[in-house]
């Protein structure tokens, strides 16, 4: 066959491909495959938060298919990159629902992704975990959207808590570092807010875009106000950054806080001893604890090939490992006859369901589709390069 | 006996006639009919996608309507799509306006905004005016995310399904005859203003615009309207995409969406109305066509499977551009043009 020939026939088959509608009985569920969709970032800016991720939940999987599957069934996962841009992860949930048929989506991706996906959530009974930590996923009740992970109120709440509470201070010098994004401009509130409730005013409010790779005005004016506790509500590259600049300008304040999509041992290779300051926030367990959970996630990494080098994020890995896993166990409570109703049904058995250290303890109803509102604190250990746990699952405290 | 020919006219009424031969006539229809039968014959997924190029269509004829016919070049596109976008979202999820109203307050939005550009850009040209428009851009980005009263910021705003006179349009199917519908209408309008006074005049200053002058054009008058049709046309576009998307953000409208309707009316062919078409189908469709082609070349050559990344798309799509520009400077109209000559010049080559 020649050249020309091959390529015929290759063209051929993507235009048929691209043209036709495969046709199923039931959406995604046969006697011997279950097929997932899942819409994460994989290529572009952002893409080192979204691999790592993808990573975790495609591995969890693949570890269930090698463990006899779910109820006989092997589970396809389909990963579209969305390249962080809602217009195409809404694209991308069309063609898993039409074409490739899917039971579900396991996440369609950020907030706004999540909201530019909703009428479709709901329209196709989409049982999902969405990539987004924000009250409006579950209050009101949207009965397809399943939240995991701590809002950012309550992580920055836990943060200012732990100020005052753990570290005693009476009167500190908070400065606040965001992004003019949602979760920047959430946690800058919730952060203002809550140091009010203590009876102390916030001595700077800066922005620091997304894509910074200097932060010099933002640590000078730190520096210059004396500021003593940092609390930054932006993700990691340019929380990186901003350490790293802190370094440059001998700027070392008592505490540098971060939230969850800055929490990773990441920051600590990347910033060594500037880091040494460093706590971060975190609904899911760290890299280093000791909790069977994270053991299984480490086994999992080591069969499939990847060292800690290779996965890049570790906290995001785990959050993806903790989102297949909550899949897994619903399609087992789910049983044989699996649809997006009984699916959904599943779900809403959780009680205290326990993932090993994962993520808290967490329960879903058919009223409340909300997350643990539990976090941990870690420090930047930087002798072994790692964060560390310094405080177990906690809420924010209640104020008077 | 004299024999008439096929493309002889006797009057100015044939002379202006949209669809001058049968042919044109019954290929039409043809392309109506197919156009009517989409929807039955593939999938939903296809129609979104066919949904999105409509809107992808409008806005590339406003810009080239500016950039290709008049020769003013802006990078600011995406925002007039921003504040056509954000009138709809605005008009249907806090007044309750019906689509009647939304659609065209976003065109005449835009257009408001376009004039407010075009005046102060009437003495710029080249890469001057695309700093300039570019600027405008920025600033519509920084309004959009700071004015959260109006436009809630970095939350962005839900839109209400579509509701024709009592019809939801609920379905990418329901969408599709609606989107087509309007896309005929600006193709239709587009092609009748190039025809007209108005559009040589565009043409025109395009040319040479010290010459157009010298013949009697008011400069500052086309310019001006240039930038208004353009920009209404972005403003529909953006009112209908509010529609589609049910949300909208100001990261939705950033300069890659300016650059990208660029590249479609490069890609598709500058100053020409069925390039501006081609173009948006191109850049929304050609993606979507990569993916399927890797996905089939994996299933041939199985040893490819693993090394296959998304990454590849875009290189790919990059490499397909760039292809374009160095062998088709004229665009895929050009190709068109070279298509239907040599069907028409058939059996003779030339």
């Amino acid at each position: 066959m020649n050249v020309k020939r091959v390529l015929g026939v290759v063209l051929v088959c993507a235009l048929t491909c691209f043209f036709s509608s495969p046709a199923m009985a039931a959406r995604g569920v046969t006697d011997d495959t279950i097929k997932l969709g899942l819409i994460l970032v994989k290529t572009g800016p952002v893409a080192a938060l979204g691999l790592p991720d993808g990573h975790g939940m495609v591995d969890y999987m693949k570890y269930l298919n090698e463990q006899g599957g779910v109820h006989g069934r092997k589970i396809d996962v389909i990963w579209e990159d969305d390249e962080f841009q809602p217009p195409k992860s809404v694209a991308a949930l069309q063609k898993l629902i039409h074409r490739d048929k899917v039971l579900t989506v396991i996440t369609t991706g950020g907030s706004q992704q999540t909201i530019a996906n909703m009428k479709t959530i709901n329209d196709y009974k989409l049982s999902n975990v969405p990539n987004a930590l924000m009250k409006e996923f579950f209050d009101p009740y949207h009965p397809y959207i399943f939240a995991m992970g701590a809002l950012y109120e309550t992580q920055f709440e836990c943060i200012v808590d732990y100020i005052f509470n753990d570290l005693k201070e009476k009167n500190p010098r908070i400065g606040v570092v965001y992004t003019k994004k949602e979760y920047g401009k959430i946690g800058l509130n919730a952060i203002r807010e809550r140091a009010k409730a203590y009876g102390v005013d916030l001595v700077n409010e800066l922005v620091l875009p997304t894509g910074a790779v200097d932060a010099s005005s933002q640590v000078l004016t730190l520096k210059q106000n004396n500021v003593e506790y940092v609390i930054t509500c932006d993700v990691l590259p340019p929380i990186i950054s901003f350490v790293k600049t802190t370094e440059k300008y001998n700027y070392k304040p008592k505490a540098i806080f971060g939230f969850n999509w800055a929490t990773d041992d990441m920051i600590v290779k990347a910033c060594g001893k500037a880091a040494e300051n460093y706590i971060g926030a975190n609904f899911v367990g760290g890299w280093s604890d000791d909790s069977p959970g994270v053991k299984l996630a480490k086994k999992i990494a080591k069969k499939y090939g990847r060292d800690e080098k290779s996965i890049g994020l570790t906290s995001l890995y785990l959050h993806g490992i903790g989102a297949s896993l909550l899949f897994g166990e619903a399609f087992k409570r789910a049983g044989r006859d699996l649809n997006p109703d009984s699916l959904k049904a599943a779900f809403e058995t959780f009680r205290d369901f326990d993932s090993g250290g994962i993520f808290p303890p967490l329960s879903y109803t058919d009223k409340s589709h909300a997350p643990p509102e539990m976090i941990k604190l870690f420090k930047a250990d930087v002798p072994n390069k790692r964060l560390k746990a310094i405080t177990g699952w906690r809420k924010p405290m209640k104020m008077k | 006996m004299a024999i008439r020919s096929k493309t002889f006219r006797e009057s100015y009424y044939e002379d202006i006639k949209l669809f001058q031969t049968i042919w044109i006539k019954f290929w039409m229809m043809l392309f109506i009919i197919a156009l009517v039968a989409v929807p039955f014959v593939t999938d939903p997924y296809l129609v979104y996608i066919i949904d999105i190029s409509c809107i992808a269509t409008i806005a590339a004829l406003g810009l080239n309507i500016l950039t290709g016919f008049t020769g003013q070049i802006s990078l600011g596109h995406a925002a007039f799509l921003a504040i056509g976008a954000y009138t709809t979202a605005i008009f249907a999820s806090t007044l309750n306006m019906k689509f009647w109203v939304c659609l065209p307050a976003s065109g005449v939005a835009a257009a408001c905004a376009g004039l407010l550009v075009g005046i102060p850009c009437l003495r710029l040209k080249g890469l001057y005016l695309a700093m300039a428009t570019m600027s405008f851009g920025v600033v519509v980005e920084y309004v959009t995310v700071t004015w959260e009263d109006l436009t809630l910021g970095v939350r962005g705003i839900s839109v209400p399904t579509l509701d024709v006179f009592g019809y939801a349009l609920d379905s990418n199917e329901k969408l599709y005859y609606f989107l087509v519908a309007v896309t005929a209408l600006a193709v239709i309008a587009a092609t009748n203003l190039v025809r007209t006074r108005v559009g040589r005049a565009f043409i025109a200053i395009r040319d040479r615009d010290i010459a157009a002058e010298v013949m009697g054009v008011n400069l500052t008058r086309y310019k001006v309207l240039a930038f208004a049709i353009g920009s209404f046309y972005a403003g529909v576009a953006g009112g209908l995409y509010a529609y589609v998307m049910h949300y909208i953000h100001p990261d939705h409208f950033t300069f890659l969406l300016s650059v990208q309707y660029l590249a479609m009316i490069i890609i598709g062919g500058l100053g020409s109305v069925l390039g501006s078409v081609f173009g948006a189908v191109f850049v929304t469709v050609v993606p979507e066509f990569i993916k399927a082609l890797a996905q089939t070349m994996t299933l041939v050559f199985p040893a490819l499977e693993d090394k296959y990344d998304d990454a590849w798309n875009i290189a790919a799509f990059g490499l397909l551009i760039m292809l374009f520009l160095i062998f088709e400077p004229k665009g895929l109209s050009g190709i068109w043009l070279r298509i239907k000559t040599c069907f028409k010049n058939w059996p003779y080559t030339y």
